[in-house]
């Protein structure tokens, strides 16, 4: 496929993934948020309909093509220290100008420019990094690329994500808010009557 | 409670979001990259220009929240003020900084790395939660 046919369909995928996150509010910045003050079933539910939807069509998607099904993303750098540490650089980072990637990008298109800034403001992170500790810490890093169920003997990638998409689906149930009966409109007329 | 029209449950806007995700692995062979998609803003473009097609997607995502904020009538400019300017550019240098540091280590480890099962979006994961903790219990006073 030509890139410029690639680079539109990117850009139209991307309008529908924004499109998605601004109608659903979803900013895992503000979600971490809501989990460290105890209200944590607006983002859990949120997540695990992406988590639940999402691994079942990546697993499922090996039977269709034998080049896609799971894989492993990024890098696993330094037996995952690298990982952890870059994580908890990030997860600080985002709690502190208030928006994770999908947030800030939600942010600039809803018209707040504190997130352009922010955005802007990732440029001398990355650059200290590639330019400046990668040279040093490239030894250590010993890429590897794993799947969970690389780790566990025995478990074919497919079984461990049913596993996960059944637990998923559960706590989903288990997380959905109670439905109350809406007031019949005649019985509650006759409720205000026989109150009068 | 009443139940929300499809169009605001954010929970049928997720599956839609999720079923994008399925749907551009299938057609393109790719997902939705967060943090690297921001390296050729330092001239990195990846292999096969990878990261630079990330990016568009990006460009995609401003788009689209552009549109839906704009036709629900909850677009509105915010200009920068005093105090949140020293805050969004410390912590966007942070997330640069671990975004680079160990790649798929970003909000991509939640919406794709877990769907995948991968073992490096697992332990950026727990990284996030410790670092947002963090600094959630030093600025819970403010």
């Amino acid at each position: 496929m030509p890139f410029w046919h690639l680079a539109l369909l990117c850009f139209l995928f991307g309008t529908g993934f924004g499109f998605f996150v601004q109608r659903g509010g979803l900013c895992f910045a503000h979600g971490l948020g809501e989990i460290f003050v105890g209200q944590p079933k607006r983002i859990l539910r949120m997540f695990l309909v992406i988590f639940v939807i999402t691994g079942a069509g990546f697993a499922l998607s090996g039977f269709i093509n034998p080049d896609l099904g799971l894989k492993p993303l990024g890098q696993l750098r330094g037996h995952g220290f690298f990982n952890l540490l870059a994580g908890m650089f990030f997860g600080a980072g985002i709690f502190l100008n208030g928006g994770c990637i999908l947030g800030t990008l939600r942010n600039i298109g809803e018209g707040n420019l504190i997130f352009v800034l922010a955005l802007l403001s990732f440029i001398p992170g990355m650059a200290l990094v590639v330019y400046g500790l990668d040279p040093y810490l490239s030894p250590a890093y010993q890429v590897h690329n794993l799947i969970l169920p690389d780790l566990i003997p025995g478990a074919r990638p497919h079984h461990v994500m049913g596993v996960l998409v059944l637990a998923g689906l559960l706590a989903l149930w288990r997380l959905q808010p109670p439905r109350r009966k809406a007031i019949e409109p005649e019985k509650s007329r006759a409720g205000d009557l026989n109150g009068r | 409670m009443e139940r929300k029209p499809w169009h605001k449950n954010p929970q049928i806007l997720m599956a839609g979001f999720a079923l994008l995700n399925v749907a551009m692995y299938l057609l393109l062979h790719k997902f939705w990259i967060g943090g690297s998609s921001f390296l050729p803003l330092i001239g990195k473009l990846g292999p096969e220009r990878m990261f630079l097609l990330a990016f568009i997607v990006n460009l995609g995502v401003i788009a689209g929240s552009l549109i839906s904020a704009v036709s629900s009538g909850e677009f509105r400019l915010r200009w920068p003020r005093g105090r949140q300017i020293g805050r969004a550019v410390f912590g966007g240098v942070l997330v640069g900084f671990g975004a680079a540091l160990a790649p798929g280590t970003c909000t991509t480890a939640f919406v794709v790395g877990l769907p995948m099962l991968s073992v490096s979006s697992i332990l950026s994961v727990a990284g996030i939660f410790l670092g947002a903790f963090l600094v959630f219990c030093l600025t819970r006073g403010e």
